[in-house]
């Protein structure tokens, strides 16, 4: 971070922090968080881990919430959302702050959804963490989700993360906290999105807990507008024997960073994470993931599969830890990367450090074109090369689209991948 | 149907067909034998127009136009279809999807609404009992997972739902047991008929045994060195290839 920067983070939270909601995060908190951020800096392309990303806007972006600096915005109708899924309380957030008129609650045992956190965990001390610190001090609203023991079926919860203001008029800061108590089961939908047009700034933090023996199936979509610029960061804890299953699908925002980070902090927990992303035109789409595993037995399963076209560069960074008391870890990884254009980027990279000697980890990182033989195939059928291609692209993602388990949820992920390669119609009719 | 004249090909600048010339009326069943390293699946490649192949001589006509300068789709929609030696598996692309889009793509070409999707399926499940495919199979990858066996199946099972005017198989009997050639033979049996052409491209006898050919050409050297009626065939079965290949050396 430039000092200029530095100076403007500390001048804009000096001039509102009287104004932010103590309850959200306290001030003790807050303070602590910009204290953080002004003795680590913010990320620059220098570190390691952010070479990929596009840091620039960071440079324009006024990081005082949207919300607060303008009150007034008009108020979105439920027609701008997408539309509802069966058997999910719906919680919509505007600009980083709860929009009661958009939501609708829904008694499911075990469930409580509330705007305040009981508690905060501890802030991560992870170098790619950093961004969150910004959520930390900045944040207008929680969703704080938290499920006891589910009998029946999982509770089901949706979050959607409307962006209007621009970035010239300040930062959304989506803000999520789950916990799960032992054996308790929660399928999250997030998602976010964003004025088609507008230039917002969305910085989100998500913060995961989930008990021993806990389920948590969380899909997360960005699908945010084609100016936007997009920073995430989520922390998950994994107790013995939980299990998480991670789905992201980033299709949206001009720029785009995630950073995830989950430690395996409980013997035989489970993490499958699957990402896909797709870049078109000018699009940054680069993501940051390590999986720590602390304790013994725990089992990891990383996918990946980005498709970069135009002028778009796709990242995949993936880091598996096993430190040293986490004998008998079991970690695969596959990340591909495919591209689609001339003036197009992917770098995949799988990366392992291995303190103990118990451990069995895979990986397969593979960056290439279209299968030519793949492509004459269908040619040699009578499809176009534009259809041909489209339905390889197509078929790529199929290792983590195919894992979305509520159809509803996957046909919509499917039409919004198939418009995001462009012209689509063709493909449609085969949905 | 299809005239070859004086066909020249190289690949990775060695010349693989040295003159090649085949007339294939419409209606007509003709077999291309060889022994490996003939030019038998570089003539069946480039009259699908797969890339790679150089043409530095000769000329090819489908229906009197000069197939050579269309691309490869547009070849499949004009009703050339290739039956591969080795069918690539593409995960994630459905079956069924691929099949539909084929057919569209070809029907679009002659002006044609698309199929009903209903009358459609049908269709395939239909040709599919014919080749003794389960109908699981349908909403598989194309040809994923599926033996060599099946791959073939799926080959002529495409055929059979596109109705070409010209198929070529390369080496569509290699890897089938006796059970599934014959299936295989008589899927293709069926798709004989007065307007279509069928270009078999084998190894060996035994597939002949059971589509029998109006015509049979032994293929050595880049060069068509013999052709005749089925008899060649038996004739090459008893006394071997070499005894072609004598010939023509």
């Amino acid at each position: 971070m430039t000092p200029a920067l530095s100076k403007r983070v500390l001048d804009e939270y000096a001039a509102i922090r009287e104004s932010l909601p103590a309850g959200v995060v306290s001030s003790e908190r807050r303070h602590e968080a910009i204290q953080a951020l002004a003795a680590r800096g913010l990320p620059v392309t220098r570190d390691e881990n952010w070479r990929y990303t596009n840091l620039r806007p960071l440079e324009r972006a006024r990081f005082g919430p949207v919300a607060t600096a303008m009150a007034a915005l008009p108020q979105p109708s439920e027609a701008d959302l997408p539309g509802r899924l069966e058997g999910f309380a719906r919680y919509a957030f505007v600009d980083g702050a709860f929009a009661p008129a958009l939501s609708s609650s829904q008694e499911q045992a075990g469930l409580t959804v509330r705007r305040l956190p009981a508690a905060l965990p501890a802030l991560s001390t992870l170098p790619e963490a950093r961004l969150a610190l910004l959520n930390e001090a900045f944040a207008t609203d929680t969703a704080a989700i938290h499920v006891s023991n589910t009998p029946g079926k999982p509770a089901a919860v949706e979050l959607i993360f409307l962006a209007l203001g621009g970035a010239d008029t300040g930062t959304s800061y989506p803000r999520v906290q789950v916990n799960l108590d032992p054996a308790a089961r929660l399928v999250l939908i997030e998602r976010h999105i964003s004025a088609p047009g507008g230039a917002s700034f969305v910085n989100s933090a998500v913060n995961v807990d989930i008990g021993s023996g806990a389920h948590l199936t969380h899909y997360r979509l960005q699908q945010a507008g084609a100016r936007a610029t997009w920073v995430d960061t989520l922390s998950a804890v994994l107790a013995a024997d939980a299990r998480y299953r991670l789905l992201a699908v980033n299709t949206g925002a001009l720029s785009a960073r995630s950073t995830t980070h989950v430690r395996m902090a409980g013997p035989g927990a489970e993490l499958a994470l699957s990402v896909a992303a797709l870049g078109d035109r000018q699009q940054v789409q680069d993501n940051f993931a390590l999986v720590e595993h602390i304790a013994p037995r725990a089992r990891t399963e990383q996918t990946f599969r980005g498709i970069a076209s135009g002028r778009a560069r796709v990242a995949f960074n993936g880091k598996i830890a096993v430190r040293k008391a986490a004998a008998g870890t079991d970690s695969r990884q596959s990340l591909r990367g495919l591209l689609a254009g001339p003036e197009a980027e992917i770098d995949v990279r799988p990366q392992l450090e291995i303190y103990t000697d118990d451990v069995r980890c895979s990986h397969g990182a593979t960056a290439g074109k279209l299968d030519d033989d793949m492509l004459f195939y269908l040619l040699s059928r009578g499809l176009s090369p534009e259809v041909a291609q489209r339905l390889l692209k197509w078929a790529f993602l199929e290792d983590v689209v195919s894992k979305i388990e509520i159809p509803d949820l996957r046909r919509h992920i499917e039409h919004e991948l198939a418009g995001q390669m462009a012209d689509a119609a063709s493909l449609k009719e085969l949905l | 149907m299809l005239k070859i004249d004086d066909l020249h090909v190289t690949v990775d600048g060695k010349e693989i067909l040295k003159g090649l010339t085949l007339s294939v009326p419409t209606g007509e069943v003709h077999a291309v034998m060889g022994p490996n390293g003939s030019g038998k699946s570089t003539l069946a490649n480039v009259l699908a127009g797969r890339p790679g192949y150089e043409i530095t001589a000769g000329s090819v006509t489908f229906q009197g136009r000069d197939l050579l300068a269309l691309a490869p789709e547009e070849r499949a929609r004009e009703g050339v279809f290739l039956g591969f030696q080795y069918p690539v598996e593409i995960p994630g692309v459905n079956n069924v999807y691929l099949l539909k889009a084929a057919v569209n793509a070809a029907r679009k070409h002659r002006g044609l609404d698309e199929v009903d999707a209903f009358e459609f399926l049908a269709l395939v499940k239909d040709k599919m009992r014919l080749m003794r495919m389960e109908e699981s199979m349908l909403s598989r990858g194309v040809n994923e997972g599926f033996s060599g066996g099946e791959k073939k199946r799926n080959e002529v099972l495409q055929m059979l739902v596109l109705e070409p005017r010209l198929a070529i198989l390369d080496e569509t009997d290699s890897g089938l047991d006796i059970d599934a050639l014959k299936v295989v033979a008589h899927g293709v049996n069926t798709l004989r008929s007065p307007e279509r052409s069928l270009v078999l491209v084998t190894h060996y006898q035994r597939l002949l045994d059971h589509i029998v050919p109006d015509h049979v050409h032994v293929l050595v050297k880049g060069r068509i060195a013999r052709s005749g009626d089925k008899s060649l065939a038996l004739e090459l079965e008893r006394r071997g290839y070499d005894w072609v290949s004598g010939e023509a050396a």
